[in-house]
C-alpha cells in the first residue's frame, strides 16, 4: 500500500487515535472487505460511529463478519485478545462462545430485528485462562448503502462483577440468616453444608473440618462424598503427609491448595465443564484461641482469586465459625446453669426431706422404746437384750439423722452457730479424753499433745466438739495397732490441730473424694463396717464454717494425718453470731453417742460392761420419760448460798439425782427455760429475782408453768407457807430441815410432777417434733411459746420469751423498708383476723433474710380462757429465690432480645442486675486486648483511669478465675463470663454492709451465664448489619463519577437495619449523564438484594433508552417479577452535561432540589408518577429544566429530609440552605458538609442515599506539552467559561492568566521531560472558580530580565487572578489560581 | 497547529507605516509577529484591534520595538497592556480613546 493511499485508509479510522491506529495496522487487504478506501460509506460510519462511542461496541461486517470494536469494548471485554481480533472472522475472535452468540447474530442478520439479552453467561479467553463473564447486551443489524443487513452491531455491557456479587451475596445473606435461633453444633454445621451447597458455581465442593484432640474431624461436606480419598473422615493434626496441610490450619494460616494428584481425580465441577484446580482452605477462626477447624473451599477455575473471592471464602468460613461458636458456648453454658440449678435443688430437696421425714418417727419410736425399758426392767434378760438393741440402733439413726440436720441447717445458712473465745488446746485435750479409754480398751497408744495457745481461739463448741470426736472416731475405727495422736499448734495466723493415726490409710485415689458426702472407701479394713461416709464431709462444712481448711494425708498402710486450720481472731466470722464471753457449760452430752458408738466396736471382752452402761441421752431423743431405775430425775437448785447449794447438791446426788445448782432466780428461770428439770428446788430469799417472783414467772409461761417447784425458807409459820403456795408452789420446806425429809419430799413431787406432766410432756414433744417452726401469741401480739423448729429457722431461742411487738426478727426499717412494711401488714392482719396466712421477710438472729410462709388461727385457751393466736410457719426462702431466680432470668431474657447491638445488650444487662439486686453500680470490664479494658457500668460517668485501684484490680484479678463462677467479696459479688471480644469481669457492688448470700451467687451465675449468650447473640447482629452495610457499598462503590457529581451513602444509625437505597449515573453513549436516586422499601440484605437488581435494570434500561419517563415503565414491568421491589421510588434523569438541560421523571420520589447560584430553591415536582409496580403499563411523565451556570442539583431519599414531627418542606428548605452555605466548598466536599448538616442528633434514623451535580462540570484537559496546544486549550476553556456564565472581563482575565501558566507548563514540561503532558483543571463554585495547570516540569525563579516575557507572564497571572500559588514539586510544578466571580 | 494570526501591513490614512495583526498571539506565533516588526523598521501603528488575545509572549515582542510605536487595541485587551506596564511605554489608543502617554 503507497503512502498516500495507507493515509486515505486511516481516515476511516481517525475518530480514535490508539484504536484507530491498530486499525489502520491491519492489512485489510487480505480481508474480504478490502482496502478502507473502498468501503461502502455505510461501512465507513458504522466504524467511525463505534470508534467515537465511549460505550462498549464491537461490530462485525461482510461474508466473513469482519471483526471491529471500540476502546470501551476492548479495556472492558476484549482482554488480550487486542488487537489481534481486529479485523478477523468474529467466528474466530468468538470461537469459545460462538455456539451461543453465532445463533443470535444470524438471527439478527436473517430478520433484521435486533435481540436483547441481560446477564448472558459467557465462558472467554480473554485473561490468560477460561473466564465465567455475564453481558448484558443488544445486537442490532447493520446495513450496507442499498440497504440489506451485511453485519451486526454490538452494544454491550459487562455485569460480571454484579451477577457474580450478587450470588455470593446470597450465600453469605442464607449463611447468616436467622441467627435468633441458636441451634446445637450439628444443626450449624448441616444448616452451613445446605447453605455452602445451594452455591456450586463460587463452592464447587467444601468441607468442614473440626480438630479434635489430635485430630480433624470431618463434620460437613458439600459437592463430595464424606470418607472418598478428597474427603477423609479423619487427618491427623501432626504430620503434613495428609490431603490437606492440617498444620498449617492449626496455626490459623490460610492455604492456597493445587488440586493435582491422585486424590483429586473426579472432582464435580459445580456444573461447569471442568472440575476445580485449586482449593482455598482457610481456617475456622476461634476469638482469641486456637481455630475450630477449617473450611476447604473448592475454587471456580473460571474465576481468578482476587481479593473478592478470597473475601467471599473468608466471610463464609467467618459465618461457620461464629455459628459453631455460639452453639458451643450455647451448649456450655446451658449444661453448667441447669447442672447448678439441678444440683441445687436436688441438695435442697433431699436433705429438707430426710431430716423432716425422720425426725418425727424417731421421736415416736425412741419415747416409747425409753418408756418400755423402764417399764419392763425387771422383765427377763431377753427382752432386756432386745429393747437395748432397739435403743442403740434408735440412738445411731438420730445420731445420722442429726449429722444430716446439721447439713441442711448449713445448706440453708440455718446453723446457729455461737463463736466464743477458747483455749484451743484444752478443749481439744477434754474432748480427746472422753476417747482415752476407748483408744486404750483398743490398745492402741493414746497421745495427747495439746499445749495452751497463746491466743484463744473462737469455735462453736458444739461444731467443734463434733470436729474433734468426728476425727477421732475416724481414727480409733481404722487403726488396729500403733498410736492415734492429737496435737495443738499455732502455725502463723492459725491454730493448727493435727489427728494422726498408724491405721489402715487410704488409697491414692480415693484421696480426692476423702470428703465428699457419702463417699465410702470400699474394701477398706475397718472395725465396724457401719457408717454412711459422711461424717468427714461434715467436718470438712464446720470447719469452712469457722473460716477454716482441712487437709488429708495418707499412705496406704502406714496410716493417715488430718489437719485442720482455723484462723485466729473473728474478722473471717459473721459479726452477730461472736461472743465474747465462754459460756460456762460443758456441752459433753454431745460426746456421748460417739464414745458410746466407738466401744461396740471393740471386742466384748475388752469392752465390757461399757456398751450398755453408756449415757442414753441424745439430741435425738431429748424427751421420754426417765424412770428411776435407769435415769434419775433432773434438779434444779436455785440458792444464793454457796454453802447451802453444796449441801443440797451433795444430798441430792446422792439420792440418785442429777443436780444443776444455780445462784438466783434469774438463773433458774434462764436453766429452765433451756432445759426444764423434773423440779426445781429453790430458796425463798434471793438477790435479783426470789423464790416467790420465781415461782410467779414460771407459772406465767405456758412452757414452763408445769414445772413442780419446792421452794425452802428460813422463815417458819403458816402465812409464810400459804404465801408461797398461793405464788404456785407445789410444795414448801422450812430450813432446817433433815436431808431425808428433803429427799422425801423431791421424790414425792417428781412422781406427783410426772403422773400430772404426762399429757403436758407429751405436748411439748410433738409440737418440738413438728418440721414447721410453732408460735403462740397472746392477744396483744406477744409472741408466748415456740418450738426448736422456730428456733431453728429465726435464731430466737425460747430463754428470751414473750418477745413483745416489735419483735427481733422483724426487717429494719431503715436500711428495709418494704421488707419490714410487708411483715408490718401481716402482722396486722394476724392481730384482726380469726385466721389467714402470709409469705414474709424475716431476719434471722445473725442477720441473715430468710422468707417463711406463716399460717394462723385464733384459738382459746383451755386454762385461761383468754383468746391466743396460734400459727406456723416454713422456710420458703428456696422457693421464694427460685420463683425470684426465675422472674430474673426472664427480665434479663427481655432485655437481651430487645437489645440490638452488643453494647446496647451489655448496658441493658447490666441496669437490669443493678435493679434486681439495688446495686450501688454494677460494672463490667471486656479485656479486648487494650492497653484499657472497655468499661461499662451503670453510672454512664464512670471511666476505667476513674476507678480506685482496688476496684482495678478486683476486674482484672477475676480473669483468673473459672468462667461464671461467683467471688464475693467485701459487700459485692465479681463473676468472669466469656464476651466475644475477650474475657469480661463484672462487678455487682451492693454497697453498704449487705452480705451477698450463697443463693445472690447462684443467681448471679445463672444470669452471668445468660448474659453471655445474648452477648454472642448481639454479636452475630452486630456483624450481619456490618456485612450488610459492606454488601450495599460494594453495590455502590467504588462509582465511577462522571466530573462534577459526588454522592453519599450513609446507612441507618443503630438499632435500625440497612436499608435500600442507591443512586447511580450512567454515561451514555450520547455524551449525557443518566441520574438515577432510589429507594426500597425493605431493610437489611433482602432489601440490598433487590437494590442491587433494580439498580442495574434501571441502568441497561437506561442505556437502550434514554428517555427518564420509558426507563422508569419499563422498571415498572421489571420491578412487579421482583419479590419486594414493588413501591420502590426512583428519581430518573438523564442530564445534557454541555447545555444543563435535565429532563427527568420520579416514581414517588420526594423531589430533586436545584439550589440557584444566589440560594433560591427550586423543587423538581413535575413529572411525578406512583412508585415502581403500583399500576405497571401506564405511560410515566416526563419534564425537563435547564440547570443555569454554577446551579446545584441535589437528589437525595427521604431518610435526609425526613424528621418526626416536621413538615417535609422544612427538611427540603434545610438541605437547601445546607447547599447554599456550601457554596465555597467542591461538590465532593459539599456532599460530606450536607450529610453531616442535616444528621439528626442521634444519628440519621433510616438510610441516605445523596447525589449532588454541579453544572458545569469541571473543565478537565490533559495536553502535550506543545505551544501548538495552546489555542485549542483556550478555545475549550472559553467555551466552558461561557457555560459559566462569567462576565466578559473575567474571562479574558482567567484566559490571559491561564494562557500564562499553560505556557510556562509548556516551556518547563518540554524543556524537563518533553512529550509529558500538562494538566487543567477548571471547577466553577457558585461564586468562586479555581483552576489548576500541572506539569511534570521545575519552574525557575521568576526574574524579568534573562527570560523578561515568562518574568512578565508570573505578573500577569497575579494581576489577573485574585490569588496564584505557584507549588512546585518533584514530580512537577502546580499553578492554582483562584477567583472570585464578580 | 499554530494559532490563527494574520499580519496585513498597509499605510494608515495618514499614510503612516501600519500593521494590522488578527487573531491570537501567544508563544506559538509571536515569532511570526516578531519578524513583521523587524521587516518593517521606523515608527510603526500596530494595530490590534482584531487582536483577541495576547499573552506575554507577545507582549515580548511589542516591548522589544517600544520606542517606535504606537497601538490600537480593542478594550478587551486594555488590561493585559495596562498590567504589563506596555501602556506606560507605549501610545495606545482604545476604540479610538487614547490611554498610552504623549507622542
Amino acid at each position: 500500500m503507497s503512502g498516500a493511499r495507507a493515509d486515505v485508509d486511516a481516515q476511516v479510522f481517525t475518530a480514535d487515535p490508539e484504536v484507530g491506529g491498530d486499525l489502520a495496522r491491519v492489512d485489510w487487504t487480505a480481508t474480504p472487505l478490502g482496502p478502507p478506501r473502498q468501503w461502502p460509506q455505510s461501512l465507513q460510519t458504522a466504524v467511525s460511529i463505534l470508534l467515537s462511542s465511549r460505550f462498549p461496541m464491537w461490530m462485525a461486517w461482510g461474508e466473513e463478519l469482519t471483526f471491529f470494536c471500540n476502546a470501551a469494548y476492548r479495556r472492558d471485554t476484549l482482554g488480550r485478545k487486542y488487537p489481534w481480533a481486529l479485523g478477523r472472522p468474529a467466528s474466530e475472535v468468538w470461537a469459545e462462545i460462538w455456539g451461543d452468540i453465532g445463533p443470535r447474530i444470524d438471527a439478527v442478520l436473517g430478520t433484521g430485528r435486533a435481540t436483547w439479552d441481560e446477564g448472558l453467561l459467557l465462558f472467554l479467553e480473554r485473561s490468560g485462562y477460561t473466564e465465567e463473564t455475564y453481558h448484558t447486551f443488544s445486537y442490532s443489524p447493520l446495513r450496507d448503502d442499498a440497504g440489506d443487513v451485511v453485519g451486526m452491531l454490538c452494544v454491550v455491557s459487562e455485569d460480571t462483577e454484579r451477577v457474580i456479587g450478587e450470588r455470593r451475596m446470597a450465600t453469605l445473606r442464607d449463611l447468616g440468616s436467622d441467627p435468633s435461633v441458636i441451634r446445637t453444633e450439628q444443626e450449624v454445621l448441616a444448616f452451613a453444608d445446605r447453605q455452602l451447597s445451594r452455591n456450586p458455581k463460587d463452592l464447587p465442593f467444601t468441607l468442614t473440618y473440626l480438630f479434635d484432640g489430635g485430630d480433624a474431624r470431618l463434620v460437613g461436606a458439600t459437592g463430595v462424598t464424606p470418607g472418598t480419598p478428597v474427603a477423609p473422615r479423619v487427618l491427623p493434626v501432626a504430620g503434613d503427609d495428609g490431603v490437606w496441610p492440617v498444620a498449617a490450619l492449626a496455626e490459623g494460616e490460610t492455604r492456597l491448595v493445587p488440586l493435582t494428584g491422585a486424590p483429586f481425580v473426579g472432582l464435580p465441577g459445580g456444573g461447569r465443564p471442568e472440575p476445580p484446580v485449586e482449593a482455598l482452605v482457610v481456617p475456622l477462626l476461634q476469638q482469641g484461641s486456637a481455630p475450630y477447624g477449617f473450611l476447604v473451599a473448592g475454587l471456580n477455575r473460571y474465576r481468578d482469586l482476587d481479593e473478592r473471592y478470597r473475601g467471599f471464602v473468608e466471610l463464609a468460613a467467618g459465618h461457620i465459625a461464629s455459628g459453631i461458636g455460639s452453639a458451643r458456648s450455647y451448649e456450655a453454658q446451658q449444661r453448667r446453669a441447669e447442672e447448678l440449678a439441678e444440683l441445687d435443688r436436688a441438695k435442697t430437696t433431699f436433705f429438707s426431706n430426710i431430716s423432716h421425714e425422720l425426725r418425727t418417727p424417731l421421736t415416736l419410736i425412741m419415747g416409747p422404746v425409753e418408756e418400755l425399758r423402764t417399764r419392763l426392767a425387771d422383765a427377763g434378760e431377753d427382752i432386756r437384750t432386745e429393747l437395748d438393741a432397739i435403743h442403740r440402733n434408735g440412738l445411731r439413726l438420730g445420731k445420722l439423722v442429726n449429722t444430716l440436720l446439721d447439713f441442711s441447717r448449713i445448706e440453708a445458712g440455718r446453723m446457729q452457730a455461737r463463736y466464743e473465745p477458747v483455749e484451743l488446746g484444752a478443749v481439744t485435750a477434754e474432748l480427746a479424753s472422753v476417747f482415752r479409754s476407748a483408744m486404750e480398751r483398743a490398745g492402741l497408744t493414746f497421745e495427747v499433745d495439746c499445749p495452751a495457745l497463746d491466743e484463744p481461739v473462737h469455735v462453736d463448741r458444739t461444731m467443734w466438739e463434733k470436729v474433734i470426736l468426728n476425727l477421732l472416731s475416724n481414727a480409733l475405727k481404722f487403726t488396729f495397732e500403733g498410736t492415734v495422736r492429737v496435737a495443738v499448734r499455732r502455725s502463723g495466723p492459725h491454730a493448727v490441730v493435727t489427728v494422726a493415726d498408724t491405721g489402715t490409710g487410704v488409697p491414692e485415689a480415693e484421696m480426692p473424694r476423702l470428703f465428699e458426702r457419702f463417699h465410702r472407701i470400699e474394701n477398706a479394713r475397718s472395725r465396724s463396717n457401719e457408717g454412711s461416709g459422711i461424717g468427714l464431709a461434715l467436718v470438712r462444712e464446720l470447719v469452712g464454717l469457722h473460716g477454716g481448711t482441712i487437709d488429708a494425708e495418707s499412705a496406704e498402710g502406714k496410716g493417715t494425718a488430718i489437719t485442720v486450720r482455723v484462723p485466729f481472731g473473728t474478722a473471717h466470722l459473721p459479726e452477730g453470731s461472736v461472743v465474747s464471753e465462754p459460756a460456762g457449760a460443758r456441752a459433753s452430752a454431745t460426746a456421748d453417742p460417739y464414745v458410746h458408738e466407738a466401744l461396740r466396736w471393740l471386742p466384748v471382752s475388752a469392752a465390757g460392761a461399757a456398751a450398755d452402761d453408756g449415757p442414753e441421752e441424745t439430741e435425738a431423743a431429748p424427751l421420754g420419760s426417765h424412770a428411776g431405775d435407769t435415769r434419775s430425775a433432773r434438779v434444779l437448785v436455785a440458792d444464793d448460798n454457796a454453802d447451802m447449794r453444796e449441801y443440797l447438791t451433795r444430798i441430792l446426788t446422792a439420792g440418785g439425782y442429777e443436780v444443776t445448782a444455780v445462784t438466783d432466780g434469774v438463773e433458774a428461770l434462764d436453766a429452765v427455760r433451756r432445759r426444764t428439770p423434773d423440779l426445781v428446788v429453790s430458796d425463798v430469799m434471793m438477790p435479783r429475782l426470789d423464790g416467790l417472783e420465781l415461782v410467779t414467772r414460771l407459772r406465767g409461761d405456758s412452757r414452763t408453768a408445769s414445772v413442780p417447784v419446792l421452794l425452802l425458807s428460813a422463815r417458819a409459820g403458816q402465812e409464810a407457807s400459804i404465801e408461797g403456795l398461793r405464788a404456785g408452789a407445789d410444795d414448801y420446806l422450812v430450813k432446817p430441815f433433815a436431808a431425808a425429809e428433803l429427799l422425801a419430799r423431791v421424790r414425792a413431787n417428781v412422781e406427783l410432777a410426772r403422773l400430772r406432766g404426762h399429757h403436758l410432756r407429751w405436748r411439748t414433744a410433738l409440737i418440738d417434733s413438728l418440721q414447721e417452726a410453732f408460735f403462740v401469741c397472746d392477744e396483744s401480739g406477744a409472741v408466748v411459746e415456740i418450738n426448736t423448729a422456730f428456733t431453728d429457722i429465726l435464731g430466737y431461742g425460747p430463754e428470751d420469751l414473750p418477745y413483745a411487738p416489735v419483735p427481733p426478727w422483724w426487717p429494719d426499717p431503715d436500711t428495709d423498708p418494704v421488707a419490714r412494711e410487708q411483715v408490718g401488714d401481716a402482722f396486722a392482719g394476724l392481730l384482726e383476723n380469726a385466721q389467714g396466712s402470709h409469705t414474709v421477710p424475716v431476719t434471722r438472729r445473725d442477720g441473715r433474710r430468710r422468707w417463711v410462709a406463716v399460717t394462723y388461727n385464733k384459738a382459746e385457751d383451755p386454762d385461761t380462757g383468754r383468746q391466743v393466736t396460734v400459727g406456723t410457719f416454713r422456710d420458703v426462702t428456696a422457693e421464694h429465690y427460685a420463683v425470684q431466680r426465675e422472674t430474673a432470668l426472664a427480665a434479663l431474657s427481655t432485655s437481651l432480645s430487645r437489645a440490638s447491638s452488643m453494647p446496647e445488650a451489655l448496658s441493658g444487662a447490666l441496669d437490669q442486675l443493678r435493679s434486681l439486686w439495688h446495686a450501688d453500680v454494677v460494672l463490667a470490664a471486656v479485656f479486648d486486648g487494650d492497653d484499657t479494658p472497655a468499661l461499662t457500668a451503670t453510672d454512664p460517668d464512670l471511666r476505667w483511669e476513674n476507678l480506685p485501684d482496688g476496684r482495678r484490680e478486683r476486674l482484672g484479678a477475676l480473669r483468673g478465675r473459672p468462667p461464671l463462677t461467683v467471688v464475693t467479696e467485701d459487700s459485692g459479688a465479681g463473676v468472669l463470663l466469656e464476651h466475644p471480644r475477650g474475657p469480661l469481669t463484672l462487678w455487682v457492688d451492693l454497697g453498704g454492709d449487705r452480705p451477698f448470700t450463697s443463693e445472690d451467687q447462684l443467681l448471679l451465675s445463672l444470669l452471668s451465664g445468660h448474659l453471655a449468650q445474648g452477648l454472642v447473640r448481639a454479636h452475630q447482629i452486630d456483624q450481619q448489619r456490618e456485612a450488610a452495610i459492606a454488601l450495599q457499598r460494594a453495590i455502590l462503590g467504588p462509582a465511577r463519577l462522571p466530573d462534577g457529581f459526588a454522592v453519599r451513602y450513609e446507612p441507618a444509625s443503630r438499632p435500625l437495619e440497612v436499608g435500600g437505597d442507591w443512586y447511580d449515573t450512567v454515561t451514555l453513549p450520547d455524551g449525557r449523564i443518566g441520574i438515577v436516586v432510589g429507594d426500597c422499601v425493605g431493610r437489611g440484605l433482602e432489601a440490598a438484594s433487590v437494590m442491587g437488581q433494580l439498580r442495574s435494570a434501571c441502568r441497561a434500561l437506561l442505556l437502550q433508552d434514554p428517555s427518564p419517563g420509558r426507563t422508569l415503565a419499563a422498571l415498572d414491568r421489571f420491578a412487579a417479577g421482583v419479590a419486594g421491589a414493588v413501591c420502590t421510588t426512583v428519581f430518573c434523569g438523564v442530564l445534557d452535561p454541555a447545555t444543563g438541560e435535565l429532563t427527568y421523571s420520579s416514581a414517588g420520589h420526594p423531589p430533586g432540589v436545584l439550589v440557584h447560584r444566589d440560594g433560591a430553591v427550586r423543587l423538581l415536582e413535575e413529572g411525578r408518577a406512583l412508585p415502581l409496580a403500583v399500576r405497571p403499563g401506564r405511560t410515566r411523565p416526563e419534564a425537563t429544566c435547564a440547570l443555569p451556570a454554577r446551579a446545584t442539583l441535589l437528589l437525595y431519599t427521604d431518610g435526609l429530609v425526613e424528621r418526626r414531627r416536621l413538615p417535609l418542606s422544612t427538611g427540603i428548605q434545610r438541605a437547601g440552605d445546607a447547599v447554599q452555605e456550601g457554596r465555597d466548598l467542591p461538590v465532593e466536599d459539599l456532599a460530606g458538609a450536607v450529610m453531616a448538616r442535616l444528621a439528626p442528633a442521634g444519628g440519621y434514623d433510616d438510610d441516605v442515599a445523596l447525589l449532588l451535580y454541579r453544572h458545569p462540570a469541571p473543565l478537565d484537559i490533559t495536553f502535550p506539552a506543545e505551544s501548538s496546544q495552546l489555542a485549542p486549550v483556550r478555545k475549550a476553556l472559553r467555551s466552558w467559561l461561557a457555560r459559566c456564565e462569567l462576565p466578559p472581563n473575567a474571562v479574558q482575565n482567567v484566559l490571559v492568566a491561564v494562557g500564562e501558566a499553560c505556557a510556562n507548563a509548556i516551556e518547563h514540561g518540554h524543556r524537563h521531560a518533553p512529550g509529558e503532558g500538562v494538566r487543567l483543571r477548571a471547577v466553577a463554585l457558585v461564586d468562586t472558580l479555581r483552576v489548576t495547570v500541572a506539569d511534570s516540569g521545575r519552574w525557575k525563579d521568576p526574574h524579568p530580565g534573562a527570560n523578561a516575557h515568562r518574568g512578565r507572564g508570573m505578573s500577569l497571572m497575579r494581576a489577573m487572578m485574585q490569588q496564584v500559588t505557584v507549588s512546585p514539586g518533584p514530580s512537577g510544578t502546580t499553578v492554582d489560581m483562584q477567583m472570585r466571580i464578580p | 497547529m499554530t494559532t490563527t494570526l494574520t499580519l496585513a501591513p498597509g499605510r494608515g490614512p495618514d499614510g503612516a507605516a501600519r500593521l494590522a495583526v488578527a487573531g491570537e498571539i501567544d508563544m506559538s506565533n509571536a515569532g511570526r509577529l516578531a519578524e513583521a516588526l523587524d521587516s518593517r523598521p521606523g515608527p510603526l501603528v500596530v494595530d490590534l484591534t482584531e487582536v483577541e488575545y495576547l499573552d506575554s509572549a507577545g507582549l515580548s515582542v511589542l516591548f522589544a520595538h517600544a520606542d517606535r510605536l504606537e497601538l490600537i487595541v480593542a478594550p478587551l485587551l486594555e488590561p493585559v497592556l495596562t498590567v504589563s506596564g506596555l501602556a506606560g511605554l507605549v501610545p495606545v489608543h482604545v476604540s479610538g480613546t487614547r490611554i498610552g502617554p504623549e507622542g
